[in-house]
């Protein structure tokens, strides 16, 4: 698509237009930073009233050296009983206590990075494994081939994320391959009937997951499927009817000439396919390729019903059980592993930033 | 020992592959983590190794091996699992669930296997048998029990200049020792703040703020369902009939309102956003914010793990004071094991299942949950080492007359969802009780009457 | 063999893929779920067929009613509130100003957030007590409510939500402002129009199928919302069924309380609304879509 640099009739106002701009970034950025202040904070500092942007941490001096402590909020009467349970709860197992007076009590501005390693042993599953030091749980991670009967893995967030990475990769490898066999088939034959399966495969677009997913689940059912990845990542194999589409209007634009010259040099019909149009198409299939692994990274529902076992989650089925299970009060954690979930997509994006915009400007879907 | 060991070692290192595959493996879902998941896993260690151990005398035998996963909503996930023809070989779930499951084909008939297994209904207390039982029919074996309480936090109590050791027998004196645990933090017009007790009708709501309250009903928000029991409310009038909005019902949910009433929708929301969950120090009860709560056995255990030291006493929820037989209610559920349907080894499951049961084994098992076992005869083992000084209470409340569980249907998890929505109503003042409660007789009375009609259908008396 | 039947098993070979997907993953569902929404399955049992009876059951449940409800205000709100401020964006980012790359980051990034993070995220910012929400509320000298816990504010909570998520649909109208012809604009000039005036007789008119296919899409996304309020307010849709969506209501039916008939009566309801609804959309935009050719 031509853009026309358009003298629109904004341009030529003056730079207070900088003033809305600024307010609305600084409201659409916030819940980010607080997200990010959030996951740096020791336990104790969540619920203050009112909150705290930057990380404070609490000790006490004993024999010279700092100790973290994490004393009770508001600090009420003159002694108060301080529980050490969080970080180093699941380390020594036991925990300590001490009582002070509140004067004791120190604090300072520090991040406290650890909210990201405890984040990751929090989502692990197994109570002994919450112990064990971080890169002793993880070298346990019971992976997408470990065999079920495996006793000595165990589930952890390294199991979450290679099972996301697992349906995510195979997912965009199926549906980028798939849907651009299929789009050929629908763009560059003629064939009797191909106009009717493309009517079909429009009309398609419009059946939306829930309405599928209660008879998808009976056919899962019968493939042996519900508790295994395999209903995350195998339809992407069968293309989708959207890529397809996407798929196809690029190819029309192909112009026709190429295939001609190449079949009377003898390339077989596959041949063309895979070595003019694919390489031709590589800024559409990057769109497709992106947009299916922001949805397959994304999703919640699909996990939610066809995963039964833990050692089968994504991370985000496995970060939303976590919430469940222990929310309420964690929200250091909980926000250190949001951030985890996060960062990759937001590290794809400043990496594909111009796949991503452009596919978007293109098509107008974008990985939901 | 060892050489029958070292022997069988090389037996199996000798044997082919197949005999390799001799062991034969079995998936175990648990609902628990923590502390609960962690004396299962004792158990759970146990049996593997008595199977090996039994492999090494017997070279023909076949051992079983449990693989245990802790599945958290199990309540769910077993559900789908098992629907989807993928479900785990043997499964611990609620008792309240069993109804439903049994309703929709997802369990297996235990009937036969515990007959085989010599599990006999006689050496259980009755009530948390009878939880498995179905229709006629055993669907599921209670494991651990539990019964819930008053628990109150002395501490408050002395500031409060109440006599710690003495908890309110009554719905009356549960009212006013309220009152006296409600704390407030009022704004002078010199701008100072003093603190306050009571529940400080006159003072304008701009000028105070809730710290401590004596007594939220519904916190925690469990048993939303269950309030009506301890005024002498029922939720079936009888196997075809609801009751939610029968007399002693409307009168707990009269009740429960009297609390928003007093203390302020808004403010008990926002009071209770700063709550952590139960089993943390930052919960409602242990950071001291509410001083008296209803709490099951379990919380002992979770003092002990996040407030070692903490002061509390426990006893027999309240009964309102014209209804003295009353006394002594409580809600008793237990987790069971239930075998789903198309389990493939369900033998093998059983032998699990029967391995726990073993009176010693349930003993140590409900001893490291911290809560009582479901069997008639206790060894004095079991009450020397119990760690709750409370354990005699909550068993009497489990085998007390009084004792109520989860009313037995195949809708429940409907109910359930229709009755937190009524208390939701009421407590935000939306609805009278009358009218919210009301409303779930008429819509649960159709559930109950479609459910039939599917039962029928599928010829089931 | 040359000619239309070669290239006829050539293109059915390229669309093997895709007819196995279609029948397998699509049709064959469609119509189980049709087959099943006329009776009373679940799952474990074989069918038992009962006629409209689901359907019939249907219009009588409140919980039905109630869902449709919650869905139709939440999609309403979150599409008109998201098509206007990602319009509203995309007219100011319009202008060629200084950081505009940086500006159009920011307000994108959001969108991208996975649901379950973004969902946790604004759980924590809505909490009553100490949320930043409330906290610069009361700066602001204003008593924020409960939110999520607040029947009454749990609804425009979640829209709020989603419209911090917007910025994708930006990014469609920001294509689309650039895409309209600068004779237009220069035309209008020369006859002296306003800001305004040039907004409602150019650019929007212009803009028109890019608003149209917005509208649609968000809609259609919109009546599928599920997961921001499965994990922010609970699977049964709390405070007061508030936030009891459609698609909420049709997973506790069928995979909680197992009716898969019954839910999959829902499912044929929710494909022919969105069908109908698409419909009335097309053909009352022919009134104000405006193209080109």
């Amino acid at each position: 698509m031509k853009r026309r640099p358009s003298p629109n009739p904004l341009q030529r106002t003056h730079p207070l237009v900088h003033v809305p701009l600024l307010i609305l970034a600084g409201i659409f950025t916030l819940p980010l930073l607080w997200l990010i202040a959030t996951s740096f904070e020791p336990r104790e500092q969540i619920g203050k009233v009112p909150p705290e942007w930057l990380p404070r941490q609490y000790y006490i001096e004993r024999q010279g050296a700092p100790i973290t402590v994490t004393p009770p909020v508001p600090f009420e009467k003159g002694w108060v009983h301080v529980s050490e349970w969080s970080p180093s709860k699941y380390h020594g197992g036991k925990v300590t206590s001490f009582l002070l007076r509140p004067r004791d009590v120190k604090t300072r501005i520090a991040p406290v990075w650890q909210n990201y390693p405890e984040a990751i042993r929090a989502l692990s599953s197994s109570e002994q494994d919450k112990q064990r030091p971080l890169g002793e749980l993880l070298a346990r991670s019971s992976m997408p081939w470990t065999p079920k009967s495996d006793r000595s893995k165990s589930v952890t967030f390294l199991s979450y994320l290679a099972n996301t990475l697992l349906v995510a990769l195979l997912g965009m490898v199926g549906t980028v391959a798939s849907s651009a066999l299929v789009a050929y088939g629908l763009s560059r034959i003629e064939w009797r009937g191909r106009s009717a399966l493309f009517n079909v495969t429009l009309a398609t677009m419009m059946v939306p997951f829930p309405v599928l997913m209660i008879p998808l689940y009976g056919v899962f059912r019968s493939l042996g499927w519900i508790g295994t990845l395999l209903p995350l990542w195998v339809p992407a194999f069968c293309g989708g009817a959207f890529n397809i589409f996407l798929l196809r209007q690029f190819f029309l634009t192909i112009p026709s000439e190429l295939s001609d010259a190449a079949r009377i040099d003898g390339c077989s019909e596959f041949g063309i396919f895979w070595r003019i149009i694919l390489p031709l198409a590589r800024p559409a299939l990057a769109v497709v390729a992106l947009f299916h692994f922001l949805y397959a990274w994304n999703d919640f529902l699909g996990p939610l019903i066809y995963l039964t076992e833990p050692r089968t989650f994504t991370m985000a089925l496995g970060l939303s059980q976590y919430q469940s299970q222990n929310g309420g009060s964690e929200w250091h954690l909980l926000m250190a592993a949001s951030v985890l979930l996060i960062a990759p997509v937001v590290a794809l994006f400043f990496v594909a930033q111009r796949t991503f915009i452009q596919g978007i400007s293109t098509t107008g879907m974008g990985g939901r | 020992m060892r050489i029958a060991l070292v022997f069988s070692c090389l037996l199996w290192a000798c044997a082919p592959k197949s005999h390799e595959a001799g062991v034969r493996h079995i998936t175990y879902w648990e609902k628990w983590t923590g502390f609960e998941g962690a004396s299962m896993d004792r158990l759970v260690a146990r049996f593997n190794q008595r199977e090996r151990e039994r492999a090494g005398r017997e070279a023909n035998y076949r051992p079983i091996e449990v693989e245990k996963v802790a599945v958290s909503s199990l309540e769910q996930k077993l559900l789908i699992a098992t629907a989807g023809g993928n479900p785990p070989d043997v499964a611990g779930n609620y008792s309240f669930f069993v109804p439903a499951y049994a309703d929709k084909g997802a369990l297996t008939d235990l009937g036969p296997l515990l007959a085989a297994a010599h599990i006999e209904r006689e050496n259980y207390i009755p009530h948390y048998f009878e939880l498995g039982v179905y229709r006629g029919k055993v669907w599921a074996l209670p494991v651990v029990p539990a019964s819930v309480a008053l628990h109150w936090n002395k501490q408050l109590f002395e500031d409060a200049g109440l006599d710690s050791n003495v908890a309110p027998r009554t719905i009356e004196e549960l009212d006013a020792f309220a009152e006296k645990l409600t704390l407030w933090q009022v704004r002078l017009d010199s701008g100072d703040t003093v603190v306050e007790r009571g529940y400080l009708p006159n003072v304008p709501d701009d000028r105070k703020r809730l710290i401590q309250v004596g007594f939220l009903p519904n916190e925690p928000r469990w048993w939303s369902y269950a309030w009506g029991y301890y005024f002498g409310g029922k939720l079936f009038a009888d196997a075809a009939h609801v009751s939610p909005n029968d007399a002693g019902n409307l009168r707990a949910y009269d009740w429960v309102r009297s609390y928003s009433e007093r203390l302020g929708v808004e403010r008990i929301k926002r009071f209770r956003s700063g709550f952590g969950s139960s089993s943390s120090p930052q919960s409602s009860f242990l950071s001291g914010k509410v001083a008296m709560e209803l709490q099951g056995v379990w919380l002992h255990n979770f003092i002990e793990q996040s407030a070692p030291g903490f002061r509390y006493g426990a006893a027999p929820f309240p009964y309102p004071a014209d209804r003295p037989e009353l006394a002594n209610t409580s809600e008793a559920e237990a987790d069971v094991l239930v075998i789903p349907k198309d389990s493939k080894h369900a033998h093998e499951a059983m032998e699990f299942i029967a391995f726990v049961s073993s009176p010693d084994n349930l003993e140590d098992l409900c001893l490291g949950q911290d809560k009582f076992t479901p069997l008639r005869t206790v060894s004095e083992r079991f009450w020397r080492e119990h760690p709750n000084p409370n354990i005699a209470l909550f068993r009497e409340l489990g085998s007390s007359p009084n004792a109520f569980a989860i009313p037995k249907t195949g809708i429940w998890n409907e109910y359930n969802r229709e009755l937190t929505n009524a208390v939701d109503l009421i407590q935000n003042l939306s609805e009278p009780p009358m009218r919210a409660l009301g409303d779930v007789a008429e819509r649960m009375q159709a559930a109950v009457d479609r459910d039939r009609k599917t039962l029928l259908r599928r010829g089931e008396p | 063999m040359t000619g239309a039947s070669a290239r006829r098993v050539r293109g059915l070979l390229f669309c093997a893929p895709w007819l196995l997907g279609l029948s397998v993953f699509l049709l064959y569902p469609l119509a189980a779920a049709l087959y099943y929404s006329l009776c009373d399955y679940s799952v474990l049992l074989p069918p038992v067929f009962i006629g409209a009876g689901n359907y019939r059951e249907l219009f009588h449940d409140p919980l039905f009613w109630k869902s449709l409800y919650n869905t139709a205000y939440y999609a309403l709100g979150s599409v008109s509130f998201g098509v206007l401020v990602s319009l509203m964006l995309a007219l100011l980012l319009n202008a060629r100003v200084a950081g505009l790359a940086l500006y159009r980051t920011l307000f994108f990034l959001p969108s991208l957030m996975p649901v379950v993070a973004g969902s946790l995220l604004w759980m924590w910012m809505y909490n009553g007590e100490s949320g930043i929400i409330n906290t610069a509320l009361r700066h602001l000298g204003l008593n924020g409510p409960a939110w999520l816990t607040d029947p009454a504010w749990a609804k425009p909570a979640i829209i709020l939500m989603a419209v911090w998520g917007a910025g994708h649909t930006m990014v469609i109208f920001l294509a689309g402002l650039q895409d309209v012809p600068s004779s237009l604009y220069e035309a209008s000039l020369i006859d002296g129009a306003n800001f305004w005036q040039r907004l409602i007789h150019v650019t929007l008119p212009m803009l028109s199928p890019v608003i149209y296919f917005n509208v649609v899409m968000s809609l259609i996304g919109g009546f599928q919302v599920f997961t921001q309020a499965f994990i922010m307010t609970g699977p049964s849709g709390a405070p007061e069924r508030s936030t009891l969506f459609y698609v909420l209501q049709l997973y506790d039916v069928g995979f909680q309380d197992l009716r898969m008939g019954y839910a999959c009566a829902m499912a044929w309801l929710l494909f022919g609304l969105i069908l109908g609804l698409t419909w009335l959309l097309t053909k009352g935009s022919q009134k104000w879509v405006h193209y080109e050719r």
